[in-house]
């Protein structure tokens, strides 16, 4: 097992290589570039291409990519073009609230579907599973931002439980406690979508699982149902549920930045929006990276679930 | 065995939530901490935050929260790329010589004076207790090191004063010189500044003293010029001259600055001020909810959808700033090259229509593109109005070949110019053009616009106070004169009026310009927005202002009712 993750890791670096040079260029080709933003008559041009000159635009796109990966190589991700600083700092200070807010959804969403979509398909067909099925049905239908606004609303202005946006009351101490009463509102609006989309896949496969000969021997051993259930059944059925977990954690970080907006969540999703406007090249391109690398990653932390789940699946 | 496995899994990713959020917990770290009584709902800072320097401690806090919608980029103070967002923050923790208020006059600040007897030479004399927040004077070695950084070739830098001497055309220093010719220091408190030629004391007051922050020498002594922009000091710039200081910058989130204890001036009365970024549909909502105490010009704009709303909040003070930097259309003048076709376009379009509708009364039509309260605006021309039928006429005599399509540049971004221009090609659709409209963020079109791949487009240009700034556009020689007009009458009267230093004259300069552009009209403005400053019924002294909020922001105060 060691071995086969280590290989993974291994092949993963010819690919994010890869996956910087694709950036690169489809950044390159993006129309618009860091100093021609300023369109305004009364700056003169020699500063604009003293600017360029500055931050190395002058050169060759190879050249550029050439001076970026070898920074890289240093362990220096450069400098922002808009507020000259380390691009590193920039993420530090981003990912971990991105991340808390991804997970904390995806677990929160994951405890939420997986027994409401056991009982749509243990119940398949009654008042239940219709009702289940028309809650995920809204689940999916409710765009992120109408659900935050409303909640916003509801939440923070009507009953005045919980804050409109922000990661910590300003000028309180912050603390783990002030994050998490922060973090329920955007969670629930990213769990809201996972929970309606995952109630069909997991209720999907476990009817699937339901027809299978073996959990009729187990019942006829006498097994008490809730173990049928719990145990045979679910273990079963949740290899392909694993699978659209793990591909969920991707589209979350990428997902999270209408939310991470409506929220004034400070993650990198905020950060990737300002960097595109404003065409923040060297920013841009450690983002890219970042996301491949969490890709990647959570490609390889699901393959290592699968032998949790099921040990009959072997890596060598 | 399996048991023990679903442990493991359980305990990891136990274990991952908690690290990551206390990854998440960090960046409070330089925040000050106190005993957070942060009752559920009412997170008024004020409440929540505490532990002051003063020794009146036993008082609760005096914090003020601004509402904004675009984060801040920098707190490079000689640097603030054209950011009005940054220029907000800024303002806060950075003095000027001069401040200028929202009816055009000049008030001392950390000048007492700036005097001149030949409109070439100004004597600026300092504010002799003038002193940075670490305690240390305030001298004219800082400004003689400001100037000679920041106009250095090396440095990257806002500051336009190409007017100066011993600048060159870009306003930079000649390669190979590192002192400004053209400033001279009489002693600690006095200095000169010689301008290339005479010029209009207000075009000296506004660009150099209004707009000039300076950097601390005994910070950022010996730091080569070409590695300044990334120190550490502009990511945290602690040493600065202002009625507060830098106490945290979250990009995105908020910046926080606390009372200058050393400040030169009667000392704030606030604790500490919070710029919050939040989207522009959740500054009504906050206000309410007490989570921000106003909003702020130009970058935190309460959309006019929310105006009824704001109105009938019971602890907001509401009213509508002056006229502001117009929504622009500009002509590509080389494809619609006919003066003709431009004003059959300006009569076609239904602009009262936006103002009453859209904007709810809360704006008015202008033509020009100076907003109507600027000293030199031309009160005597007669605006284009809403005549389709004018319209039809002048196109039909200019000849325009129906089938021609107008390619429209529409940046995306602010909402209400979108629906704004959505009625325009409506508009135009009716007078008989086609139209294709194009819809791009902003660095898309500007990239457009240069290449000449467009034939109309709308977007705000800055807000000045100097006439000259807003006429530059249409100089012919103007490398960034990205609309293409050309016609040497104009020519004239755009260097005419620059130089100008009576004012009574100037009026008459750029009378007749204005005559002369609304004519040929190169570009046509649609409409000029009355914006909403809302201030909570707490807050005494401030509130959100075009020009100069911040200028007696020590005076500020949160007053219990």
């Amino acid at each position: 097992m060691l071995s086969y993750i280590a290989r993974r890791l291994l092949i993963s670096l010819p690919v994010l290589l890869g996956i910087t040079v694709i950036n690169f260029i489809l950044m390159k080709l993006a129309p618009g570039n860091p100093v021609d933003m300023l369109i305004d008559p009364n700056t003169p041009p020699e500063l604009l291409q003293a600017k360029k000159a500055m931050l190395g635009l002058n050169s060759p796109p190879a050249v550029q990519y050439g001076k970026w990966l070898l920074g890289l190589l240093h362990g220096h991700l450069g400098y922002s073009f808009s507020s000259y600083a380390p691009v590193a700092d920039l993420i530090a200070q981003r990912i971990g609230p991105t991340l808390l807010l991804a997970f904390a959804s995806l677990f929160g969403g994951m405890l939420i579907a997986l027994p409401l979509g056991i009982a749509g398909a243990v119940r398949r067909n009654t008042a239940l599973d219709h009702a289940l099925t028309g809650l995920s049905f809204v689940g999916i239908s409710l765009p992120p931002f109408f659900l935050g606004l409303g909640l916003i609303y509801w939440f923070s202005l009507k009953t005045k439980l919980l804050p409109t946006g922000g990661m910590h009351t300003l000028g309180g101490e912050g603390g783990l406690g002030d994050a998490l009463y922060h973090l329920v509102l955007p969670a629930s609006v990213l769990a809201a979508a996972i929970v309606g989309k995952k109630i069909r896949y997991i209720r999907a496969s476990m009817l699937d699982v339901l027809e299978k000969e073996y959990l009729r021997t187990a019942r006829a051993k006498g097994v008490r149902e809730s173990l049928v259930i719990g145990k045979h059944a679910l273990r079963n059925a949740l290899l392909p549920i694993l699978t659209v977990f793990g591909a969920e954690i991707p589209v979350l970080l990428g997902g999270s930045i209408l939310v991470e907006q409506i929220f004034q969540w400070p993650g990198i999703g905020q950060l990737a929006l300002q960097s595109i406007l404003s065409r923040d090249y060297p920013t841009l391109m450690a983002l890219n990276l970042v996301a491949a690398i969490v890709v990647l990653a959570s490609n390889l932390l699901t393959d290592a679930l699968y032998t949790m789940a099921d040990p009959r699946i072997q890596y060598r | 065995m399996k048991t023990k496995r679903h442990v493991i899994v359980t305990t990891v990713l136990a274990a991952m939530l908690a690290v990551l959020a206390a990854c998440g917990n960090n960046h409070n770290g330089s925040a000050p901490s106190g005993d957070s009584q942060a009752s559920a709902g009412s997170s008024q800072p004020a409440a929540a935050a505490s532990g002051s320097a003063t020794s009146a401690a036993a008082a609760k806090p005096k914090a003020v929260t601004i509402g904004i919608v675009n984060s801040p980029i920098s707190l490079n103070q000689i640097n603030d790329q054209g950011d009005s967002a940054s220029k907000t923050v800024q303002a806060l923790i950075n003095d000027s010589l001069l401040d200028i208020n929202d009816s055009f006059e000049f008030l001392p600040k950390l000048a007492d004076s700036v005097e001149t007897k030949d409109n070439q030479t100004y004597v600026v004399k300092l504010n002799a207790q003038a002193k940075w927040n670490d305690g240390q004077p305030f001298t004219t070695s800082d400004v003689r090191f400001t100037l000679n950084t920041a106009l250095s070739p090396k440095v990257e830098s806002s500051f336009r004063l190409n007017f100066i001497e011993g600048t060159d055309d870009a306003g930079k220093l000649p390669e190979g010189q590192s002192e400004l010719s053209g400033l001279k220091i009489i002693d600690e408190r006095t200095f000169e500044v010689k301008t290339k030629k005479p010029i209009d004391p207000n075009i000296f007051k506004e660009t150099f003293a209004t707009k000039v922050y300076f950097l601390p020498e005994h910070v950022l002594k010996g730091v080569p010029p070409e590695q300044l922009a990334t120190n550490a000091y502009f990511q945290k710039p602690e040493v600065t001259i202002g009625p507060f200081k830098y106490a945290n910058f979250l990009k995105d989130q908020y910046t926080e600055v606390v009372r200058n204890e050393n400040y030169y001036r009667p000392i704030a009365k606030l604790d500490r001020i919070f710029v919050k970024v939040l989207p522009a549909a959740n500054l009504a909502a906050q206000l309410q909810s007490g989570d921000i105490q106003m909003n702020s010009l130009p970058v935190g704009l309460i959309p006019i959808t929310d105006y009824e709303k704001v109105k009938a909040l019971p602890d907001v003070n509401v009213d509508s700033s002056g006229p502001s930097e117009p929504a622009e259309i500009f002509f590509n003048n080389k494809t619609v090259s006919d003066a003709k076709v431009r004003q059959a376009i300006a009569y076609a379009l239904n602009r009262e229509l936006i103002v009453k509708q859209l904007l709810k009364g809360q704006g008015e039509v202008i033509d020009g593109s100076m907003p109507s309260d600027n000293p030199y605006y031309n009160k005597n021309i007669k605006r284009y109005s809403y005549d389709p039928d004018k319209s039809k006429a002048l196109l039909e005599e200019s000849g325009w070949d129906a089938n021609k399509t107008l390619r429209f540049l529409v940046p995306s971004g602010n909402k209400i110019r979108e629906q704004a221009a959505d009625i325009l090609v409506q508009n135009l659709r009716d007078a008989g053009f086609k139209i294709d409209v194009q819809k791009y963020d902003f660095g898309t079109l500007v990239q457009k616009v240069l290449k000449a791949d467009y034939d109309l487009t709308i977007f705000n240009r800055d807000y000045y106070i100097e006439p000259s700034n807003y006429f530059s556009l249409f100089q012919s020689d103007n490398a960034n004169n990205f609309i293409f007009y050309r016609n040497p009458k104009a020519d004239e009267l755009i260097v005419q009026g620059a130089s100008e230093t009576d004012s009574a004259k100037r009026r008459q300069i750029y009378d007749a310009l204005q005559q002369i552009l609304h004519d040929d009209l190169p570009t046509l403005s649609v409409y000029s927005e009355k914006r909403i400053q809302a201030v909570s019924k707490n807050v005494s002294v401030g509130k959100p202002l075009n020009l100069g909020m911040f200028n007696r922001v020590n005076e500020w105060d949160l007053i219990s009712r």
